[in-house]
């Protein structure tokens, strides 16, 4: 719990890293329907493919910087000579960083979602694909991150963009199933089984990239 | 309390590439002595420190560490976070509720900066809450490389004399240096 509070702290102070990815996400929500007819049909068609590659990015975009700074100042070695399990750290980093900025964007994913449907009940099917998917994604970016630590955050982001391209398929396919009335817990279930083995894959496989990377 | 052996180096070498940093190295530590490690630039000292520490592996060779603790170690990064007060940093190093923290704000004079940002601060005050790592460890093994860089006649003799305590009590340190210290230490030379 102490490690949870201390990781919120750090990024709590970093208004930049998690606002900053909000703000793209809200920014590139709003710039949608100006760059299309102000036809309500017309606006539905693009909105969710709009919706799950903002949500992406914005993810992408929150992990640029996840473990960087702690491998500059020298807080990963202090970090690795603890006793403290390092994959546990790292797995409440990714938590820190959902909650911050995963959950927000959800829940702007639903109120955008609702203004431009005007449907309430596919707009709260939104809510768990966005969250389930915020969630993947920043694990994906955080493996990209890890492996491009000392390169440049835009070469992990490419390394790991085709991991994140099956989840963009499964988010599209799991609206129009929930449109048609067919398989949508079915498709939440395959998401929430893609997280349950990303989520304990990903903390291991970073911490012997980060390990390997301080070597 | 009788001297224990604490650190054990059997073998140890190095080498970036196909050139040998160090080969063969051999020493061992008892409880409550001190090593100090010397030697020019690039010969492996901080190397030797990280494979110490576990951080780097060794070409071959076998450390062992007599300690279940975390082990206490000062690197030329002071791990400490530009954005965030030293209030802030402090938390961050949980030491906020150590009942000697109040004595060594004191010693080191960093009370009037505690509302501060640690960027705001010079690279000697900054290595001086670096440095409270050092005096609220709780650790048997304590590893720092050129702890005195950057630090004021005062603090280098308040550190000599903390180190020289630590050793009474028992604990064990390595430690790279280029400016003298008085502490009584045996002597590893790298060439």
């Amino acid at each position: 719990m102490n490690e949870l509070k201390l990781e919120y702290l750090k990024l709590k102070k970093k208004t930049r890293s998690w606002l900053g990815p909000i703000l793209v996400f809200w920014l590139i929500m709003l710039a949608f329907p100006l760059t299309v007819e102000f036809m309500q049909d017309k606006l539905e068609i693009g909105f969710f493919s709009v919706l799950w590659i903002a949500i992406l990015i914005s993810m992408m975009l929150a992990t640029e910087d996840i473990f960087i700074e702690d491998y500059n100042d020298g807080s990963l070695e202090q970090t690795i000579i603890k006793n403290t399990s390092f994959q546990f750290l790292i797995s409440i980093r990714i938590v820190v960083y959902w909650l911050m900025i995963g959950v927000p964007i959800s829940i702007l994913s639903f109120i955008f979602s609702l203004g431009t449907s005007e449907d309430l009940l596919l707009s709260i099917s939104v809510i768990p694909l966005s969250i389930i998917s915020s969630y993947i994604f920043l694990n994906l970016f955080a493996l990209g991150s890890a492996l491009s630590l000392n390169k440049g955050s835009l070469l992990g982001a490419l390394i790991t963009m085709p991991l994140a391209l099956p989840v963009l398929i499964v988010l599209g396919k799991s609206i129009i199933a929930f449109q048609l009335g067919i398989n949508y817990l079915e498709f939440i279930l395959l998401l929430l089984g893609c997280l349950s083995i990303i989520i304990i894959a990903v903390p291991i496989i970073v911490s012997f990239i980060i390990k390997a990377h301080l070597e | 309390m009788d001297n224990i052996t604490s650190v054990i180096a059997e073998n140890i070498s190095y080498k970036v590439n196909d050139n040998k940093l160090f080969h063969n190295l051999s020493f061992s530590l008892n409880t409550g002595e001190s090593l100090h490690i010397k030697g020019p630039n690039g010969s492996g000292k901080s190397t030797l420190l990280r494979i110490i520490l576990g951080i780097t592996n060794p070409t071959k060779g076998l450390i062992t560490i007599n300690s279940t603790k975390d082990k206490c170690y000062l690197g030329h990064k002071n791990a400490l976070k530009n954005y965030l007060s030293l209030d802030d940093n402090i938390l961050l190093m949980e030491f906020d509720n150590h009942p000697c923290l109040k004595k060594y704000i004191e010693i080191l004079d960093l009370k009037r900066y505690l509302d501060v940002n640690v960027a705001n601060l010079s690279y000697g005050q900054q290595k001086k809450l670096g440095l409270l790592r050092l005096f609220l460890n709780s650790s048997d093994l304590i590893i720092l490389d050129e702890p005195f860089v950057g630090l004021d006649k005062e603090t280098q003799i308040i550190l000599t004399d903390f180190l020289t305590d630590q050793l009474k009590e028992n604990k064990t340190l390595i430690y790279t240096s280029h400016i003298e210290c008085d502490i009584d230490s045996k002597t590893l030379l790298l060439k």
